[in-house]
């Protein structure tokens, strides 16, 4: 039998579901153009914005659910956990049209050093995995793929910490490839910290166990 | 929590109405100074639970009941045992407010003392009005003390029933689903007063209400059957309890 409150609960899942989609968009545009020196911030922007307001809708559902029909166990994990991955799908569209609107400002970075630029290119293909893995595990509640997430996590940050080390020792090159870099490694070592928020809200909605992965 | 002092517990305990078994080897224990709330959908055992823990199940023609209820650590089934002193130990508000039609408001709360003689005068006077006070309905009746206890709203003869229990200075009150016929606002007053009565007194509620039991209880059971599937502290229960049932039933996913 269906609760009244399910319709009101698929809808927000739906939501949730589609903001991650949009999510996984603007990062992989983002990423993608920042790699290949393209001009992606306004495709980024828009998407960006698409998502505040989705993560406003999420909220209200969230907040009318809880008004309504005061849920408790599972119910009430899920809807707790939804608002918090909404911040998160916020957080990545935020980052994305960060990163490219760095592109827009400095332009092409042919000079810029190329090891860094890899392993930027590198990062930026981890962290686009972890998203996608973690939508993955949000949709299907499957907590073995949290495994992959955390592994990879622990890749970026030491991909981080190498391109730091690196962008301080080739400093000299220019101003500007140091802070756009620096900018870069950060924002995508902050995407990999809320897909793997992201995976811990996926094991407390299925367990009720509050992990901390990081 | 879980280090509070017990101060009631059933221990295997099973109960009949006829060849009908409705309490299926119930173990529990109750710590002072919490609200227990017990959950479950009707005819799960709640209310004849409660009614083992003063004695009132055997008062049914045909109930019986086998297995132990400690109070204090002392079998309140033992031989030497007095049911009336049980009861006074162990009081109880029912479902519907039932004040003592003929009597007024005062004499409601006094009626329990001048049965057992054991307060008279400026004495009484100070039992009724310290019980209509820890009831919270003193500031509201204090000018009409006279008056019928049926003439005052539903809300305010509950909580004058619970005066009534508190009068005989019990050390437990039991509470079967005591808002069930009020509206939100009293409903609101009980509970506030159930809280604050556990300061003094050991609560244990029977309640239809999950937000209820999750807004009042330190720790719920939840039963069904006849069993009890579930009992842990309040917020375990209601954010991730550990019986797929429990799930079920409080989310409303039941049948």
């Amino acid at each position: 039998m269906q609760r009244l409150m399910d319709k009101g609960l698929e809808q927000l899942t739906a939501t949730v579901f589609k903001m991650g989609e949009v999510a996984e968009k603007a990062l992989t545009i983002a990423i993608g153009g920042f790699v290949k020196g393209k001009d992606t911030s306004e495709d980024v922007h828009e998407l960006s914005e698409v998502l505040v307001a989705m993560t406003v809708e999420v909220e209200e559902k969230s907040f009318s659910l809880i008004a309504k029909y005061q849920p408790v166990a599972s119910d009430l994990r899920i809807i707790n956990s939804y608002m918090k991955i909404a911040y998160d799908f916020e957080r990545y569209g935020r980052y994305a049209w960060d990163i490219s609107y760095l592109g827009k400002r400095f332009g092409k970075l042919d000079s810029c050093d190329k090891w860094v630029h890899e392993n930027i290119g590198v990062m930026g293909e981890k962290v686009l995995q972890m998203v996608k893995i973690s939508n993955t595990a949000l949709k299907s509640f499957d907590t073995e793929l949290v495994k992959i997430v955390t592994e990879t996590e622990t890749e970026v940050d030491e991909l981080y910490s190498q391109c730091l080390n690196k962008i301080v020792e080739r400093a000299e090159i220019t101003n500007e490839c140091t802070v756009t870099n620096v900018l870069v490694v950060r924002y995508l070592e902050r995407i990999a910290d809320h897909a793997t928020y992201l995976t811990e809200a996926v094991v407390y909605i299925a367990t009720g166990k509050k992990a901390s992965l990081r | 929590m879980s280090n509070l002092e017990e101060k009631m517990s059933s221990v295997n305990l099973n109960a009949w109405f006829g060849q009908k078994q409705v309490l299926k080897d119930i173990s529990m224990s109750i710590k002072a100074h919490t609200v227990t709330a017990i959950i479950g959908p009707s005819g799960c055992g709640k209310s004849t639970f409660i009614r083992t823990l003063n004695r009132m199940h055997e008062l049914v023609p045909g109930a019986r009941m086998s297995g132990q209820i400690l109070l204090d650590g002392t079998d309140i089934y033992g031989n030497e045992v007095d049911p009336v002193r049980v009861r006074r130990r162990v009081g109880m508000v029912f479902q519907k407010p039932n004040p003592f039609p003929t009597m007024s408001i005062y004499d409601n709360v006094a009626a329990g003392l001048r049965l057992t003689g054991t307060k008279k005068g400026k004495n009484l006077d100070k039992v009724v009005r310290t019980s209509l006070e820890q009831a919270t309905l003193w500031d509201e009746v204090k000018d009409d003390l006279k008056k019928p206890g049926t003439s005052i709203s539903g809300g305010q003869q509950q909580r004058l029933c619970i005066a009534r229990a508190i009068a005989l200075q019990p050390e437990v009150i039991l509470m079967d689903e005591p808002c069930s016929a009020l509206d939100p606002i009293a409903t609101a007053k009980i509970e506030e007063l159930v809280v604050q009565l556990k300061e003094n007194y050991t609560v244990v509620i029977v309640t239809h209400n999950m937000q209820q039991a999750g807004r009042v209880s330190d720790y719920t059971a939840f039963m069904y059957l006849g069993q009890l599937i579930e009992f842990g502290d309040t917020t375990t229960v209601f954010e991730n309890p550990k019986s797929e049932l429990t799930e079920k039933y409080i989310t409303g996913k039941f049948g």
